[in-house]
């Protein structure tokens, strides 16, 4: 709804007088690696934060008080805007629909109600939960999902996301992820044969696609989701769908981070592709946050004949 | 212009939060897998477990030709191939020599020995067997390498694979299946003895896929030392010629989305290998077909295999035999399976059924036709048991009076 509301405001705003080079998205970034699209999301969020921010002074010193106004109240709209440009930018926004008249746009969050007190008092206190997996036999503990569930009051829905799987070199990259319950997956071939992408639980197939092609599915289930290729029983990947806000993967090293958790009681889980049941136990982060170490077992293997899509198993061994 | 940027930008700020994944290097993956199964069985078979009739008065050498008793296990092996002092040719299967008694038996401890290189196209790959058989009546307790090859995928972006060594063969479809833990059921079919075995050579397969047209065209040929035949009726590790046997298959696969078609036809030619003049060759061709739509699996093969007729004695798995007679054969089967997945202990549940019939000869001897009606359950359990439990009618329509032989049969296999 925020997002309609947004482009609807913008959309009447009328022709824009300067073009500057955030208004010309996306950004001609190459996208190949899940990094590639995190950094091309963070640089596109800047120039936009910049466009608004200098289009609506352009339009101030040029006597345009109703575009200034709609430029910033825009930009004070952004999810996570720095406080900084909040302190700067709401006065003048203020001013210039003051000046300019109409009615300011619903998505203008109300200003700050007590200045006086300190900004942490305000909003509730969250801190960092971070540590380090191990085991996870030979392949060791990287690709851990660990996951924090709140015991002593609610947690906020997750957000659901939009994640990208590469097919490429007949292998699943990244070979595991973790997503929130309601995101969706892009899966793209980027290999220059045809792939195939299905799950037994919960069911899906994306048919057949060559190099190039992009399927998305939608996960709106907790749980883990093995996918596998109908072509190429050798591929193997997962999803994990997590239903709480609080997670992270463990990296090669089994290092992880989860910020952004709030003080509390919390039930830890953590799932690892070669362990067979995920490990269990309980957390008390305290205000200045918590270290882990956690352990996983490493008694599980890949399946010794990978099913094809109808659920028979196959021989590897074949190559086909 | 902006708008839409906006648009853009929030809509992709969702993507950019959470977890990135993880995918661990090439050279971290473990280059060496152990896997295999186990697999226990109970069966009871009718009247003494063989296809001899009691009384039967015929010309003994009538039992040259292959009216089989039932197999009780995924192997092929029978109940018992007692010929009560009856003329037999070696034409025959294993026995568990169980007889008429109802057993438990461990059918097959198998070893899947798997090495791939973490960098190269290089699959090192191992099939060891161990065959336990405790009764006095039957086979000795055997242990076997099924398979040793070495497989190269050598371009990464064309389905082409090339294997050298002992694999399996290429004819037909019910080699891939052919062990207990992958096949829906628990017996092979009647001509399953013709297509399933394996040989030392090499062999090369190629697919092309056609994603406009759902489609994919496939290729498999082999050149080996002997036939597709099982151990049973054809030496396996050994070229008696020196010639080789050529096999293929060329199939088709039409993969809509929500039905798969696999059709095939299948070819032999090279020497008979149970015995050693160049000059005596074989043939064989074949069809087959599968389909899968929703939870029904539809699948059906037939062969025609013709044999000439030798000098010399012949050599099998089961040693040497003497008559080396012209052999002529056609059969085939037809299998339906329903299976529905669940999410609770039982994973898959499937019931099915098959019809087989086979017409043999031997020159010289009568023909016999037979043919079996075969009913079945197979229950997935957590991700490593497959419960089966199986009945055989089995008929002898033409050259061989009736036996009572039905079987019923089960097997218990844990996959590792």
């Amino acid at each position: 709804m925020q997002i309609v509301l947004m482009a609807l405001l913008l959309a009447a705003s009328g022709k824009q007088q300067h073009d500057w080079l955030g208004a010309e998205m996306p950004l001609p970034l190459a996208v190949h690696t899940p990094q590639d699209l995190a950094f091309k999301n963070v640089a596109e969020r800047q120039y936009l934060i910049f466009n608004l921010l200098a289009s609506g002074k352009v339009a101030w010193d040029q006597g345009d008080f109703p575009t200034a106004a709609q430029r910033w109240e825009t930009l004070l709209s952004l999810p996570g805007l720095d406080p900084e440009i909040d302190k700067v930018v709401r006065p003048m926004a203020e001013e210039a629909r003051k000046q300019g008249g109409g009615k300011a746009a619903q998505v203008l969050p109300p200003p700050p109600r007590a200045p006086e007190k300190p900004r942490e008092e305000r909003r509730p206190a969250t801190t960092t939960v971070e540590g380090t997996v191990s085991g996870g036999g030979a392949a060791g503990p990287g690709g851990a999902v660990i996951t924090l569930r709140r015991t002593d009051g609610t947690m906020p829905k997750p957000q659901a996301v939009k994640k990208i799987v590469l097919q490429r070199g007949k292998a699943f990259a990244p070979r595991v992820l973790a997503v929130s319950v309601g995101s969706s997956v892009v899966f793209r071939n980027e290999d220059k044969i045809n792939h195939n992408v299905f799950s037994l639980s919960p069911h899906f197939d994306t048919g057949l696609y060559g190099e190039g092609g992009e399927k998305e599915e939608v996960f709106d289930k907790p749980g883990v989701v093995q996918l596998l290729c109908n072509i190429h029983s050798s591929m193997i990947g997962y999803l994990v769908v997590v239903d709480t806000p609080y997670f992270a993967q463990a990296d090669g090293a089994g290092a992880f981070s989860i910020k952004g958790v709030p003080p509390g009681d919390y039930d830890v889980e953590t799932w690892h592709e070669f362990a067979s049941r995920p490990t269990k136990q309980k957390l008390v982060v305290p205000r200045e946050g918590a270290k882990l170490a956690l352990t996983v077992a490493g008694d599980k293997q890949p399946p010794a004949f990978p099913p094809d899509k109808y659920g028979k198993p196959r021989q590897g061994q074949l190559g086909y | 212009m902006i708008a839409a940027a906006l648009a853009l930008l929030l809509a992709q700020e969702v993507i950019s939060s959470g977890s990135e994944g993880y995918t661990p290097p090439a050279d971290s993956t473990p280059s060496l897998r152990i896997v295999g199964y186990v697999d226990l069985g109970w069966a009871r078979a009718k009247g003494d477990g063989t296809s001899f009739a009691p009384g039967d008065t015929r010309i003994p050498a009538d039992y040259g030709v292959d009216a089989f008793a039932p197999a009780v296990n995924s192997r092929g092996d029978v109940a018992s191939t007692d010929s009560g002092g009856r003329f037999t040719n070696g034409f025959l299967p294993r026995s568990m020599g169980i007889g008429g008694h109802a057993s438990f038996f461990i059918n097959t401890v198998d070893v899947d020995v798997r090495y791939t290189h973490p960098t190269a196209p290089l699959l090192l790959f191992t099939r060891l067997q161990f065959l336990p058989r405790l009764s006095s009546r039957g086979e000795d307790t055997r242990a076997l390498i099924e398979q040793a090859f070495a497989r190269v995928i050598p371009f990464q972006n064309q389905e082409f694979a090339l294997s050298v060594g002992k694999f399996d063969s290429v004819f037909g479809i019910e080699y891939l299946e052919n062990e207990a833990n992958l096949r829906t059921g628990i017996t092979p079919s009647l001509i399953a003895r013709y297509t399933t075995g394996q040989s030392l050579g090499a062999k090369a397969f190629y697919r092309l896929q056609i994603p406009g047209l759902w489609t994919a065209l496939s290729v498999n040929l082999a050149a080996t030392n002997g036939g597709t035949m099982v151990d049973t009726l054809q030496p396996q590790n050994a070229s008696l010629t020196g010639t080789p046997v050529f096999s293929g298959r060329l199939g088709i696969e039409i993969n809509l989305p929500s039905i798969e078609i696999k059709l095939g036809v299948s070819a032999l030619d090279g020497p008979r290998n149970d015995q050693s003049q160049p000059g005596v060759r074989q043939k064989a061709a074949g069809a087959d077909a599968r389909m899968v739509f929703g939870p029904v699996e539809l699948r059906a093969e037939g062969i025609r295999l013709m044999q000439g007729e030798g000098a010399g004695d012949k050599l099998n798995g089961l040693g040497t035999q003497t008559v080396v007679s012209k052999f002529d054969v056609w059969g085939g089967y037809a299998q339906l399976a329903l299976g529905f997945d669940f999410a609770g202990p039982v994973r898959r549940a499937c019931v099915y059924g098959r019809y087989d019939r086979r017409h043999a000869q031997f020159e010289g001897f009568i023909p016999v036709t037979v043919d079996r009606i075969t009913a079945g359950a197979r229950l997935d359990i957590l991700e490593n048991l497959a419960v089966k439990g199986e009945f055989l009618k089995n008929r002898e329509l033409e050259g061989a009076p009736n036996v009572d032989n039905d079987v019923m049969t089960s097997s218990f296999v844990y996959s590792w």
